[in-house]
């Protein structure tokens, strides 16, 4: 296995595709901006150019992917824009469940327990999944919530930096942006592991 | 420049490819034989030569000690990986081999890699021979399904063919380009590859832009060990159960009665998709001949549970790319299983439209990989393949667990930094262990590579080591790290998991050469004596016309001495004196070719056909 160059290259995400750091992206314009600068940078386009030429490539098109990738999923493009902000460090994301959803969070940890049990033991399943199927669906309705709650913080994101708003009124955005996350991540995982319980 | 094909290295045939320069089409480059396709056997002489293509396939029957098969189920695999092929494929492999497999041809050792360097070497020889000039750079097809480790190994199959490998196409996506081409598709197509031994399921969105078509791989699936190998061997299966049951004969999976048996059923298999019965009758070593009668609604009952095996990868694939099985557009079927009327249908059903199989099945993906390799030499096109990896990347962390820093269908070139400190003061080094796979834990991942980061003695937690982990547009792994608080760059010394480390690919470079010069001199040979007969014949004619008699004695004592010493050259095996000679005639003959020629045309202008001269 060769090497690639870690030396970073100037720029983020956002500027890769001429964007400044809002959290609203037209798709369409995304996508066609990706097109245009993969004509420019893909490998096969260099395959007869120098050896330098051919890694300034390699690194210039993954870039551009990993920014295309990101940018792309609304989700990941918070993270991003967190984590290049400094707000949000890797590796320390909080799994804590959030108080308010703590009694409700130990009554679907129970009910999960109960269907494990269950399985094992080879009894009637009928009753446990039906209630763990309704606690599954009260968790993705608050999903939902999140996710427009999430929406919300960056329309003010936007909105602040058009006004060109202080470095404190950012930092408030980005600190509830990074709550929200936290409890996004928090309750999406408690989904996956129910979805997985009841198949 | 020297040429630039594309080759489909398959399981069960092999394909060279090339797009032709007048009419701009992909065309596929015949073998002797006259077939385009190379069947992917190789086997190895008595006298040391390697054979392989149809020549070999007959020894498969004949000399099965010395014949290998299906060897692409063998790339970039591990003995504890193939132990149920074992059992159905009459591998002999070298019990010593551990994370490389070694495969026993005769009395000789060979990796897979070697063995499909074998058949690209010959695919190689057929372009050439073709144009007749010497190719050496080629796209080649793997199924998009391959992790890192095969696509290593069928990129090392290049190297020991004396192959600059341009690229690794991904087979469905090379069917897209040919297809794409050909019926000028846009929107979102599915290409279902169903081949010998893999099956892939793509999905692509074709777009057009201002440059240009743009061909992008928006997700894909499958399952590196299923494809047509398997309806053989659930046949092969069925008839030996009723064998056994009927007339008390088992015969053993890799016996040379069974290969019999597998040639058999195979012709079973392709008849069936033509007609709705067909007859197996079998003699067996008692004398008497079984007797099996395959209706199409029992033999598909039979094959249903292939067939269904392909739908979960499908199902993915759609999920993948957020689309329903209604939006897509167009649907593309590869690979010789296809034909098999159950599979046509069963994707018709549940795509809702009637699929693509307008282009040979068969010859489709070396058509793309020829598209692909005439765009990458030529540097610049209207068309670009932008293709995903088909699995995600990530590295073990405590516990065991993966994380994952590369997803799967993310569009290649791909990357990830990921940054490193130690837990202990003086730690010297981290442990990283790079896995492919979606599951959640290391062990059911397949590795890829461990490696030791070094870093310098510091206290624990001070040093900062960023790992840049790199997918390229081949989809293989690269590997490089710095030093964040020096910028020191460092190259790290990866031994993959499951391959050839770089020594053992230099070294069978060197035996590999050996081979080729072989190979080299033996063709030029073959060419240098077919020349020599046409020149001989030329002169024997020329000196036959009354213009002959215009040369001077030492004109013609020349030129018998060069006929001579041309005839006697021939008899021999060394091509550079047989060229030395015929160009030593044709100097000879200088003279007498212009005599002969000024009077044909002082006989032209006279009107008078040659033969009355």
């Amino acid at each position: 296995m060769s090497a690639p160059s870690t030396a970073s290259v100037k720029g983020d995400h956002f500027s890769l595709f001429g964007l400044s750091r809002k959290l609203w992206i037209e798709m369409s314009a995304l996508e066609k901006k990706f097109l245009e600068l993969s004509w420019k940078l893909h490998p096969d386009k260099f395959v007869n150019a120098s050896a330098e030429e051919q890694e300034t490539s390699l690194k210039g098109s993954s870039q551009l992917n990993d920014a295309y990738r990101v940018l792309r999923d609304p989700v990941a493009r918070v993270e991003y824009l967190l984590e290049i902000e400094g707000m949000r460090k890797e590796g320390e994301h909080k799994q804590q469940a959030p108080p308010e959803l703590l009694e409700e969070v130990f009554e679907l940890n129970e009910s999960l327990d109960e269907l494990r049990e269950a399985k094992a033991s080879g009894r009637d399943l009928g009753a446990l999944k039906s209630r763990l199927e309704s606690e599954e669906k009260n968790f993705q309705e608050k999903l939902g919530e999140v996710d427009a709650q999430l929406q919300e913080a960056a329309r003010q994101w936007d909105a602040a930096i058009d006004a060109k708003a202080g470095d404190s009124d950012r930092k408030a955005i980005m600190v509830r942006l990074n709550e929200m996350l936290n409890r996004r991540s928090y309750i999406r995982n408690l989904v996956t592991n129910v979805q997985k319980e009841l198949q | 420049m020297a040429r630039t094909v594309g080759i489909d290295l398959g399981t069960t045939n092999s394909l060279v490819a090339y797009v032709d320069p007048q009419t701009g089409e992909p065309k596929c480059i015949s073998g002797p034989n006259g077939s385009s396709l190379c069947p992917s056997v190789v086997s190895l002489d008595p006298d040391g030569s390697i054979v392989v293509g149809e020549p070999a396939r007959r020894r498969l029957l004949t000399q099965p000690e010395r014949t290998v098969y299906s060897v692409k189920r063998l790339m970039g695999r591990g003995v504890a990986d193939i132990q149920d092929e074992l059992k159905l494929f009459p591998f002999r492999i070298d019990p010593t081999s551990k994370n490389v497999i070694r495969v026993r041809l005769g009395d000789k050792f060979f990796t897979a890699p070697e063995i499909s360097s074998f058949i690209l070497r010959e695919l190689k020889n057929w372009a050439e021979a073709h144009f007749g000039e010497s190719v050496d750079r080629a796209v080649i097809t793997v199924p998009a399904y391959f992790n890192d480790a095969q696509r290593q190994a069928t990129k090392d199959a290049g190297k020991l063919a004396g192959l600059e490998v341009l690229r690794l196409v991904n087979e469905p996506t090379a069917a897209a380009l040919a297809y794409g081409l050909h019926e000028k598709q846009r929107g979102h197509v599915a290409v279902y590859d169903l081949g010998g031994g893999t099956f892939d399921i793509s999905v692509l969105k074709l777009i057009s832009t201002a440059e240009g078509d743009i061909y992008q791989v928006l997700s894909t699936n499958g399952d590196t060990h299923l494809g047509g190998d398997d309806i053989d061997n659930l046949l092969l299966a069925f008839v030996h159960q009723r064998i056994l049951q009927q007339h008390s004969i088992d015969i053993s999976p890799l016996s040379e009665l069974a290969q019999e048996l597998r040639k058999e059923i195979i012709s079973i298999k392709h008849q069936i998709s033509e007609k709705e019965s067909a007859t197996l009758r079998f003699p067996l070593p008692n004398g008497a001949v079984f007797v099996q009668e395959f209706e199409r609604p029992a033999f598909e009952a039979l094959i249903r549970p292939i067939v269904d095996r392909t739908m979960g990868p499908v199902r993915q694939a759609l999920a993948d790319a957020k689309l329903k099985p209604g939006e897509i557009e167009e649907v593309v079927l590869v690979g010789g299983a296809t034909r098999t009327p159950l599979i046509r249908r069963t994707v018709q059903e549940y795509f809702g439209r009637k699929p693509h199989t307008e282009l040979n099945p068969d010859e489709v993906v070396a058509l793309g990989a020829a598209v692909q390799a005439n765009i990458l030499e030529r540097g610049v096109s209207n068309m670009l393949l932008l293709d995903v990896t088909p699995l995600s990347l990530g590295i073990e962390t405590y516990g065991g667990t993966v994380a994952k820093v590369i997803p799967r269908n993310s569009t290649i070139p791909a990357s990830a930094q990921e940054l490193y400190t130690t837990g202990v003061d003086n730690q010297t080094g981290i442990d990283i262990h790079v896995l492919q796979g979606e599951r959640e834990l290391a062990k059911d991942c397949r590795s890829l590579a461990r490696f030791n980061l070094k870093v310098p003695p510091a206290p624990a937690g001070l040093p900062r080591i960023e790992v840049r982990f790199l997918i390229d547009a081949n989809g293989i792994l690269q590997v490089g790290a710095k030093d964040t608080r020096t910028g020191e760059q460092r190259t790290i010394e990866v031994q993959p998991s499951y391959g050839i480390s770089d020594t053992e690919i230099e070294r069978m470079l060197e035996e590999s050469i050996e081979y080729a010069e072989q190979d080299f001199a033996e063709r030029q040979a073959i060419e240098a004596r077919t020349e020599a007969e046409t020149i001989l014949t030329a002169t024997q004619k020329a000196l036959g016309t009354p213009q002959a008699a215009d040369l001077s004695r030492e004109e013609r004592e020349t030129i018998d001495a060069a006929v001579a010493a041309l005839k006697e050259s021939v008899t021999g095996s060394d091509y550079k004196l047989m060229r030395k000679r015929i160009d030593e005639l044709n100097n000879a003959t200088m003279h007498l070719a212009e005599l002969v020629m000024n009077s044909a045309v002082s006989t032209a202008l006279q009107g008078r056909k040659l033969a009355e001269v």
